[in-house]
């Protein structure tokens, strides 16, 4: 699911210059499964894929893969279509060290919806 | 090159709201019944271009569209200090009606998106005589919160970044990119603290609560629409709104937060009629 974001993408690699101090690792959890991303100068460096016995990371998203997956429509539904959306249906949990995520959080939003497929894909 | 030109033009006034002398900046358009847009917390008037540049509209309503205080072209009152910025309920109906004084309106419409969505239900619960009807985008009475605001207002985080990044996910991923870009950018270019301090109406003081019982809709009609997209003011608290004060509501397909800036062409489809029954 998340491991694509270390593939090399067009729109992906034109968010750096939204995020170009930012160096940080974060987990995104489906709860079943684990992922975690470090962002070099704003760019994915790497993705590791959970399950971790130990697992260092600045800030965590949570949310079941169910909601994650509307997240990912090429077109999701009212309430998922945003990280916030998902905040204020509580389907969504953030903790840990936000400033990363929160004084970045356009760039979050868009590197997350760069997994969405194209219209026409 | 000849330039296309649009018919707004614009202007800049000193008002007295609340015994203090406001500079405040607005633009108008087309000639009828005066037609007075308020526009979302941390934005401004830009946000009713469309408006100011249909020609349907224009024909029946006189657009006038204000910056607040503190937003886009207006100025913040003599003395004012940065950080200390908050918008209250006594303080934002005061300037509605200060500006309306001042421009001698009669009878205005007061259309209102967000926390002018709610003001427009003290404006119907409190002064009800003076309106002609009372629209409310994105309307609801009340609001948890359900993010953490002081991350508005923060040195170590820029407020351009943030409060765009916010206003982003409120719009609908069907609304045209250049609108929704457009629309985030108005919010980049607010100044520190306004968003938060707008917020501070929009989920703590400006909350109707029992007040709505009070609204009467039988001399002042109350008209409500709210877009499918939007999280923080959803159709279902827009719809318990509308059950309270009995009145229908519209949901809109394919907008947010911002109708009428983020997809004003959709957002026309649904004003039109509204605007039929005002006339």
């Amino acid at each position: 699911m998340f491991d694509k974001l270390s593939e090399n993408n067009e729109e992906r690699n034109s968010l750096q210059i939204m995020a170009k101090n930012l160096n940080t690792v974060f987990m995104i959890s489906t709860m079943d499964n684990e992922y975690i991303i470090k962002i070099i100068q704003g760019l994915v460096s790497e993705v590791k894929i959970g399950p971790f016995v130990m697992p260092s990371y600045e800030f965590k998203l949570t949310a079941s893969k169910d909601e994650w997956n509307k997240f990912l429509k090429v077109i999701p539904i009212p309430g998922s279509h945003d990280l916030i959306a998902l905040l204020r249906r509580k389907v969504l949990k953030i903790d840990g060290n936000l400033y990363p995520l929160m004084s970045h959080l356009l760039y979050f939003k868009l590197l997350l919806a760069s997994l969405r497929p194209t219209e026409e894909s | 090159m000849k330039i296309k030109m649009e018919p707004i033009t614009g202007h800049y006034g000193n008002f007295d709201i609340d015994g203090i002398n406001h500079r405040i900046y607005w633009e108008e358009a087309g000639e009828g019944i005066p037609l007075v847009c308020l526009h979302t917390a941390g934005s401004d008037g830009r946000q009713y271009r469309a408006l100011l540049n249909d020609k349907k509209i224009l024909k029946n309503f006189r657009v006038i569209v204000y910056d607040m205080p503190w937003h886009g072209k207006s100025s913040p009152p003599q003395g004012s200090k940065v950080g200390h910025y908050q918008l209250s309920t006594k303080s934002y109906v005061s300037q509605i009606l200060s500006f309306i004084d001042g421009l001698e309106l009669i009878k205005p419409v007061v259309m209102g998106c967000s926390i002018g969505g709610r003001v427009i239900l003290h404006l119907a619960s409190d002064h009800k005589e003076k309106f002609r009807a009372l629209i409310g985008l994105q309307s609801a009475g009340h609001l948890d919160p359900y993010y953490d605001i002081d991350w508005l207002h923060r040195q170590d985080v820029h407020g351009g970044e943030i409060c765009g990044a916010i206003a982003y996910g409120l719009m609908a991923p069907t609304s045209p990119k250049e609108e929704r870009f457009e629309t985030m950018w108005h919010y980049m270019q607010g100044g520190p603290g306004i968003f938060k301090g707008d917020l501070f109406f929009y989920k703590f003081d400006g909350d109707i609560g029992d007040k709505v019982k009070q609204i009467d809709n039988s001399t002042c009609p109350i008209y409500l629409l709210t877009g499918e997209y939007d999280y923080s003011a959803t159709p279902e608290e827009t719809k318990i709104l509308a059950d309270n004060i009995g009145v229908d509501m519209v949901k809109m397909k394919n907008v947010g937060h911002f109708p009428m800036s983020e997809n004003p062409k959709e957002f026309l489809k649904y004003l039109y009629p509204i605007l039929n029954k005002i006339i």
